[in-house]
């Protein structure tokens, strides 16, 4: 750790930014170019690409557009579980709120997209702050009961009769007119790049603030609380902050999921969709953030091929791959990964270490 | 005096919750409360007997175990089938008793293969080998295995015209399925398949590094269950047909009972099976526990799904709660046992017998006996000094863990039991677990997560607030300032009780029943 | 008849013990000394199984125990008296002390010898737990490691925020069954310590640092001052 800061030191700031950054770069640049390559692939002009028309390269966007809001979510939740170690298991809410509030504004209020935006940041917060305020009264596992109570709360009164003129009730929310230049399906081109930059721009913000001290108390709360508060943190304080970021990246990530999809179903507001989040981290890693975004994807991609092969066992097949990620891969794949490739870089250290002539007097 | 002063919120809330109880009872006439009251019981009994479950496990080894309400569920199509389809379970019992006789082998075998040494890459990718064989093979004699059942694309033939059929006494079982390939063949081939599986099984586990030998008396116990798996399995198939028609001949209600214990014993076992192989790794990670059981619901939510369908149907009343001829609505206890009915008549009203007075009798008596286990044995001393401090009685030479494994059975089996109970009055459905769980998990809050009597007062208050809830519903509430009452539909009642158990838990985080520590 | 070999434990990510030795002579009473968080506690439990080690040996009687799970190291006749008197406060004084039989009719036998040890706990026997007095939790702790026939006794801080007439009486029991019983002590009280034991173990910072006869620390202030604080 401490070569690498005195080694980049030397260099411009930014400089050494895009060198710690360049695998994620990478997998940016190819995520850019990727609908153009595929239609490369396809035989499919690049003109008709950029004219949103028909082919696998606009399926793909849409897959893709999937795996960002997948991601984002997966991220927000992981930033409570996998960092901070929250257990909260009304996080379905947090998703559901936004989308069903875009969804709502739009079409029963005829509200535009910045008023909509700013009530979702609200709403976001308000949310939020309803989970902080129960925080100092329950701890652990009640604290997980009281959140499921919320969200079974907010996932009843959605699926209501009473609510039926404004949520759709079970059948979902449809109808939802998106403004014409993000319509999910004519611009479906301009709506993978601002959720991709959404998405990159949340993810380095979020290594940026676990890097941060603010991050590494989190850490620490998750590693003992108790140790956290004998050292002199105010760890309320701390968990109030990453409920704040964790409920807004998932409130806009939900945003993206009405704009992207034509209903939206109660099943985002349900315990089920939280435990695809949950699934999304075990894949990817709890705790890694990165795990999140890979996380997704494999579980999109997964889901995808797997109900295009299994039909109807789909489901099925995903919880066994869930209980025995959990059972004997629980570190996920960038977990796992790291943890070999510092297994791998201490051997190759040693192998070096021996290679090295030996000095009789050191200096 | 003391005690009134540290207990003031508790019993704050105890006060206005019975106020708002006699507010309720006083707005309706009695026959219309007492029959509220009875249902809410009965809703209470149910969500007891999975409550119970939940509270001991999760007190004794820290687990909250989510896929208890869907275990509920499993054990209510369990107990369906048993009722209704005995032909069924019969048939499969066969291979489910030679699969089970092989993999309790497993212990045994891992000894063997640890003996055994084998070149590093052979030693590498044998258990792989064997998995994918024992699989395919088992699969592939399975497919091929005569087992007579319904069928979820004929609905001529669905477990729904199953269920109506049976309640309309025009049930005809389908004939004996035949073996159309060599018998020989495909049982050698579920025997030869779930021995691979086994060995597979071994493979992994030898690779442990903690692994600990098992006792001699141990490994002896082990044989002598796999063997009489095994020879169980050829007993029922021998006599397979003979005893498929003295089940099928059997009234209603002996059937309805051996279904009730069978369900529950299965419950039990299967409870067994997940805490030995699934929860037992994870003790040194909790959350991934709780991430566990959660997979593991839904895991079994798909299995009810594709083996009995979604639609909704319902499990038939046994017939010495479904009379309805003559005598009926019974007046006396001697109508009701000579003419089995349905119904009672209580203060002008009409009880069902089986809804809301068996189902609560059936809850008390579980209620007592599980509460005689807790008080009078040793067994129920381990547990509630586990509860507490569960290190501590183990360093006092108590081996704790086989304890979670016959407490986690001993849910299970109750939660099941609980399941087939629910049959006949809330129907079968996929989202039957899901509601119960939500039921359970809240009257376990209420009630202070770990204690036992907290979680059966829980259920109760939940059942009745559910219920008198659902009643208002019907005849609507005088909200102020609202110029028509307010009625909430059916599918908000039970937000009202979600709200509830969040206001207690706010102001009581250790429940109304519970102790802080 | 104890004998640990430089153990290592960890507590989560905490490296609690660095290499802890000691050695228990059959039918003595040793005291574990050192300073707060210095690895006493950690180390009855690292004996009992409770926090196994990473590394090191621990031989019980010729035998290794290190790794076994807790229950089996309790079978081969160790009592564990935790600190903080962790009785059953759901349990009767009867039920804590049945709880602790390891064979049936454990308690009957040695019912005399615990209520002429602790005359208290015989008017106590239907209360529970939660309703005794420190000392009484104390006492009650310290019986329950009597029940069944333990050959070594981990006692951790008997002592501890206990009035000085109930210390008195627990000196004398200790004492008493110290004749027949060997006993790891570890206790905070340099006096009692002193008192009781014939040999003592001090660590610090999870490392054993001293070892010897008690008789022979008692005259060694140096060490006293420096391991222990001012006693």
């Amino acid at each position: 750790m401490e070569t690498t800061i005195s080694k980049t030191t030397a260099e411009r700031p930014t400089l050494a930014w895009l060198r710690q950054n360049r695998g994620t770069l990478a997998v940016l640049v190819v995520l850019l170019l990727l609908p153009f390559i595929i239609a490369i692939i396809d035989g499919q002009s690049i003109s008709s690409v950029l004219a949103n028309e028909s082919g696998n390269s606009k399926f793909f966007q849409g897959l893709l557009i999937e795996i960002f809001i997948l991601g984002l979510f997966a991220l927000s939740y992981d930033l409570l579980l996998g960092i901070t170690g929250l257990l909260s298991l009304g996080h379905a809410m947090f998703f559901a709120v936004g989308g069903y509030l875009t969804g709502i504004l739009i079409k029963s209020f005829g509200w535009g997209l910045v008023p909509t935006i700013a009530a979702v940041t609200v709403a976001a917060i308000v949310q939020a702050l309803l989970f902080a305020v129960v925080l100092p009264r329950v701890k652990g596992l009640t604290f997980a009961l009281v959140t499921l109570g919320f969200a079974s709360v907010f996932h009843i009164v959605v699926q209501s009769r009473e609510a039926a003129p404004f949520t759709g009730a079970d059948v979902g929310l449809q109808g939802v007119v998106i403004p014409a230049f993000l319509d999910p399906v004519d611009q479906r081109l301009r709506v993978y790049f601002i959720a991709l930059l959404i998405t990159m721009v949340v993810y380095f913000l979020y290594q940026r603030f676990v890097d941060s001290p603010t991050g590494r108390v989190c850490i620490a709360i998750r590693e003992n609380e108790d140790r956290a508060l004998m050292l002199g943190y105010n760890t309320f304080q701390y968990k109030v902050i990453v409920l704040l970021i964790s409920s807004l990246t998932a409130a806009f990530a939900g945003m993206l999921h009405t704009i992207h999809q034509p209903i939206v179903s109660p099943n985002i507001a349900g315990l089920g969709y939280m435990v695809i989040a949950l699934l999304i981290i075990l894949i990817g890693g709890v705790g890694t953030l990165s795990g999140a975004l890979i996380g997704a994807a494999v579980f999109r991609l997964l889901d995808f091929f797997i109900d295009r092969w299994f039909g109807e066992a789909a489901t099925f097949l995903l919880g066994v791959i869930y209980v025995l990620l959990v059972l004997f891969v629980p570190f996920g794949i960038v977990g796992t990964w790291r943890q070999h490739s510092s297994q791998f870089t201490h051997q190759i250290e040693a192998i070096i270490e021996r290679l090295r002539p030996k000095k009789e007097n050191p200096e | 005096m003391e005690w009134l002063l540290e207990n003031r919120t508790r019993l704050l809330t105890l006060g206005i919750l019975i106020v708002l109880f006699l507010l309720a009872i006083s707005g309706m006439p009695a026959e219309e409360w007492v029959i509220t009251a009875l249902r809410g019981l009965a809703l209470g009994a149910l969500t007891f007997l999975v409550a119970a479950g939940l509270s001991i496990i999760f007190g004794l080894m820290d687990v909250l175990n989510l896929a208890h309400g869907e275990l509920f569920m499993l054990g209510a199509y369990m107990g369906w089938t048993i009722y209704v389809r005995p032909d069924t379970v019969i048939d499969g019992a066969t291979p489910f008793l030679l699969i089970a006789s092989l993999l309790v082998l497993v212990p045994l075998l891992t000894r063997w293969v640890r003996s055994l040494t084998l070149p590093d890459l052979v030693d590498k990718i044998w258990p792989w080998v064997g998995l994918a064989a024992g699989i395919g093979l088992l699969v592939f004699a399975l497919f091929q295995y005569p087992l007579s059942t319904w069928d979820l694309e004929n609905y001529a033939q669905s477990p729904i015209s199953n269920a109506i059929a049976f309640e309309t006494g025009t049930f005809q079982s389908p004939p004996p399925a035949e073996f159309e390939a060599s018998p020989v063949l495909v049982i050698g081939g579920v025997i030869v398949g779930s021995g691979l599986l086994a060995l597979a099984a071994a493979g992994f586990s030898a690779r442990q590094t903690t692994l600990r030998q098992p006792s001699p008396t141990q490994m002896r116990n082990i044989a002598i269950v796999s063997g009489g798996l095994f020879a169980l399995a050829f007993v029922v198939l021998a006599i397979n047909n003979p005893l498929t028609e003295f089940m099928l001949g059997l009234g209603s209600t002996p059937r309805f009972f051996i279904a009730m214990a069978l369900a529950s014993v299965t419950g039990a076992l299967l409870g067994w099976t997940i805490e030995v192989t699934m929860i037992r790794p994870l003790y040194d990670r909790p959350i991934y526990q709780i991430m566990l059981t959660l997979g593991l619901g839904f895991i079994i939510l798909e299995l009810v799904r594709a083996v009995w369908g979604r639609p909704e149907f319902q499990m038939p009343r046994p017939a010495v709660f479904a009379g309805t001829g003559e005598g009926c609505p019974a007046t006396s206890i001697g109508d009701l046992v000579q003419y089995q009915c349905a119904t009672i008549e209580v203060l002008g009203g009409r009880v069902r017998m089986y809804n809301e007075v068996f189902i609560i009798i059936v809850g008390l008596l579980v209620l007592g006996a599980v509460a005689l286990l807790l008080q009078r044995t040793r067994l129920g001393m381990i547990i509630r000094a586990g509860v507490q401090d569960s290190e501590m009685v183990e360093a006092l030479g108590i081996n704790v863990r086989q304890v979670f494994s016959q407490v986690f059975a001993l849910g299970v089996g109750l939660a099941a039991l609980g399941g087939v109970l629910a049959g006949p009055s809330l129907g079968l459905s996929n989202g039957m677990g899901a509601r119960v769980l939500l039921l359970a998990l809240i009257a376990l809050a209420v009630g202070g997560l770990t204690s036992f009597s907290g979680a059966a007062a829980g259920a109760v208050l939940i059942g009745l607030l559910q219920q008198f809830i659902i009643k208002y519903g019907q005849i609507g509430i005088n909200v102020p300032f609202m110029a028509e009452p307010f009625k909430p539909s059916p599918p908000l009642v039970p937000a009202s009780s979600v709200l509830l158990m969040v206001v207690i838990l706010l102001i009581l985080p250790q429940g109304l029943f519970g102790r802080k520590e | 008849m104890l004998e640990v070999r430089d153990i290592h434990t960890y507590i989560g990510q905490f490296h609690v013990l660095e290499g802890v030795s000691l050695s228990v002579p059959k039918g003595s009473i040793t005291a574990l000394l050192g300073r707060n968080g210095a690895g006493k506690t950690t180390t009855l439990k690292t004996i009992m199984g409770i926090t196994p080690p990473t590394q090191g040996e621990i031989v019980y009687d010729g035998q290794p125990i290190g790794g076994l799970p807790s229950f089996e190291i309790a079978q081969l006749g160790i009592g564990f008296v935790p600190e903080h008197r962790a009785i059953f406060r759901d349990l009767t004084v009867r039920e804590n002390l049945r709880l602790a039989e390891r064979n049936r009719g454990d308690f009957e036998r040695k019912e005399d010898l615990i209520f002429n040890l602790f005359p208290d706990l015989k008017r106590l026997i239907r209360l529970r737990g939660t309703n005794l007095s420190g000392g009484q939790q104390q006492m009650l702790s310290v019986a329950r490691a009597l029940v069944p026939d333990n050959r070594l006794l981990l006692i951790d801080e008997p002592t501890e925020g206990l009035a000085p007439v109930i210390i008195e009486q627990l000196i004398e029991a200790i004492r008493q069954l110290s004749a027949e019983t060997t006993v790891l002590l570890v206790e905070q009280n340099f006096l009692v310590a002193q008192t009781l034991a014939e040999y003592y173990v001090i660590v610090e910072e999870g490392q054993t640092v001293k070892h010897g006869m008690m008789a022979d620390l008692a005259e060694d202030e140096e060490t006293i001052h420096r391991y222990l604080g001012a006693a």
